[in-house]
């Protein structure tokens, strides 16, 4: 046992112990430790914005003659009208602005992304086989991808009641969300459980020394 | 009370300490497990061996401390192997928490080459072999304006040098100088490097991503978007096992030491969700 005398690794140490204390029930040392992370975090995001934000591209090329920094600078503060009723409509200003920048720049992009290429990637043709590298079973898993997405589509589609074959699709359709959903929480369980590893090695090995 | 009765209403304290057990004990017979490499890993490690002399590499983090068990371990293998093939390579953060974490993993590896580095040569330079761009804000600024002028964007790196003084930064202009990205993700950034850079300059995208996201990114894989992909501490535990094979390289191998813990862990989920759904299932018939 090789036991840290770092005393912020003291610090981490108890604040994962007051943490992890939920498990068992609501208690003082949790509160605690949940209000000093929502502190330190909201102090660390303030201070840093300020400072490599604010200072580099707004303060220091105002004061050194900038001026026309000055439009976005009023553009900025618009979003505090919040606080005062009578002028707080301004705030559509810096809203809209934003809003149309990034609407404007995402709706080709996106169309393009996620759309024409994932539907691309699900059309049945040589070059979506030889994609899967997977031999002959690259055939296979095209033409069960290729049907998943046509029932999971139909299941989807509600302007006709589903009977027919339309309720045949529909039902094997949800096999596949099932399937889905399977996969995102078992991955999941994968993510929670390397987060407690990840502490778990910290209070074993950084604090304690138990392990390497 | 019958026995299934009790199964269904074990407390969830007792879940919680079998769980920390079989998480704990396998640390401490540390022994690293040996993973078979799947697919989309091995897409990767080819998409980075494939990165033409000429072109430099961007590594952008986008992590905080919280996703350092899944994600730190694939920074750490993505730079070994860049810095073993000599690959130059680009740093940078669209967000301001991760840069911490970018350069402690800098900062590791570079201390690890440079120790057994027998001339200047054979050193990883700053400035020559790798540059840290920092941080700019908006994302959506860095990722369109690198495609014309990457010094334009980043003026000064994140120690404050003016970016276009470096050796490196000469040579490496735009994306035409990149011969791949990888973006190591615990969000939607490897999304946005796709819609924007990809789309619009055509830059080969790879990603790291944390195994809650994973299931989203599959997609982008299946249609050639992602030039490969690592999802948790398993993709991290894969990319180990590649550079050890085929490079190796003898470091240390956290997720793959991880390993054993993450699957006795997944052992326990299962077998308490397969007795869960017997008691459901059994009561359901009782009734």
């Amino acid at each position: 046992m090789n036991l840290s005398f770092d005393p912020w690794v003291w610090i981490g140490a108890l604040l994962t112990l007051a943490i992890f204390s939920f498990l068992y029930r609501d208690n003082p040392f949790y509160k605690v430790a949940e209000h000093i992370f929502v502190g330190v975090s909201n102090g660390y995001a303030v201070t840093f914005y300020y400072h490599l934000i604010l200072v580099p591209t707004l303060f220091n090329p105002l004061f050194r003659g900038r001026f026309i920094l000055i439009i976005p600078f009023i553009i900025g503060a618009l979003y505090f009208t919040r606080f005062i009723p009578k002028i707080s409509w301004l705030v559509r200003i810096p809203i809209g602005i934003l809003m149309g920048y990034g609407i404007g720049a995402s709706i080709p992009a996106t169309i393009q992304a996620y759309i024409i290429k994932q539907v691309q990637g699900t059309i049945l043709t040589p070059y979506n086989f030889q994609r899967w590298h997977a031999g002959s079973t690259g055939i296979v898993w095209s033409i069960i991808l290729f049907l998943g997405v046509i029932c999971v589509v139909s299941y989807f589609y509600f302007s006709r009641e589903q009977k027919g074959i339309l309720k045949v699709t529909s039902r094997i359709g949800i096999f596949f969300v099932m399937i889905g959903f399977g996969a995102a929480f078992g991955y999941t369980v994968m993510a929670r459980v390397s987060l407690l590893i990840g502490r778990l090695q910290f209070l074993l090995g950084t604090w304690l020394g138990i392990i390497k | 009370m019958s026995f299934m009765d009790r199964m269904l209403k074990i407390d969830r304290r007792i879940i919680y300490l079998i769980l920390a057990v079989v998480v704990i004990l396998p640390m401490l017979f540390n022994s690293p497990l040996s993973v078979r490499v799947m697919d989309p890993v091995q897409k990767l490690f080819n998409a980075v061996e494939s990165i033409p002399p000429d072109k430099a590499m961007i590594v952008n983090f986008e992590y905080d401390p919280r996703d350092v068990p899944e994600l730190q371990p694939m920074a750490l293998s993505i730079l070994r192997h860049a810095f073993t093939r000599r690959i130059k390579i680009l740093v940078l953060c669209l967000y301001v928490q991760p840069l911490g974490m970018a350069q402690s993993a800098l900062t590791q590896i570079t201390e690890e080459f440079n120790k057994n580095a027998k001339s200047n040569a054979d050193s990883i330079l700053y400035g020559r072999d790798h540059v840290f761009l920092g941080w700019q804000p908006p994302p959506l600024v860095p990722i369109l304006g690198m495609g014309e002028s990457i010094a334009n964007v980043y003026k000064t790196d994140y120690y404050g040098n003016q970016t276009d003084t470096l050796p490196l930064m000469k040579h490496v202009k735009n994306y035409r100088n990149v011969g791949l990205l990888i973006s190591l993700s615990s969000s939607d950034v490897p999304r946005y490097w796709i819609e924007y850079a990809q789309n619009r300059f055509g830059l080969k995208v790879g990603a790291g991503v944390t195994a809650v996201s994973g299931s989203e990114f599959y997609s982008y894989l299946q249609t050639g978007q992602f030039s490969g992909l690592m999802v948790g501490m398993k993709g991290a535990a894969e990319y180990e096992e590649m550079i050890a094979k085929e490079l190796h390289i003898k470091a240390r191998r956290k997720a793959s030491e991880s390993m054993p813990s993450l699957t006795y862990a997944h052992l326990v989920m299962i077998a308490f969700i397969i007795i869960g759904n017997i008691g459901y299932f059994a009561r359901r018939r009782k009734k």
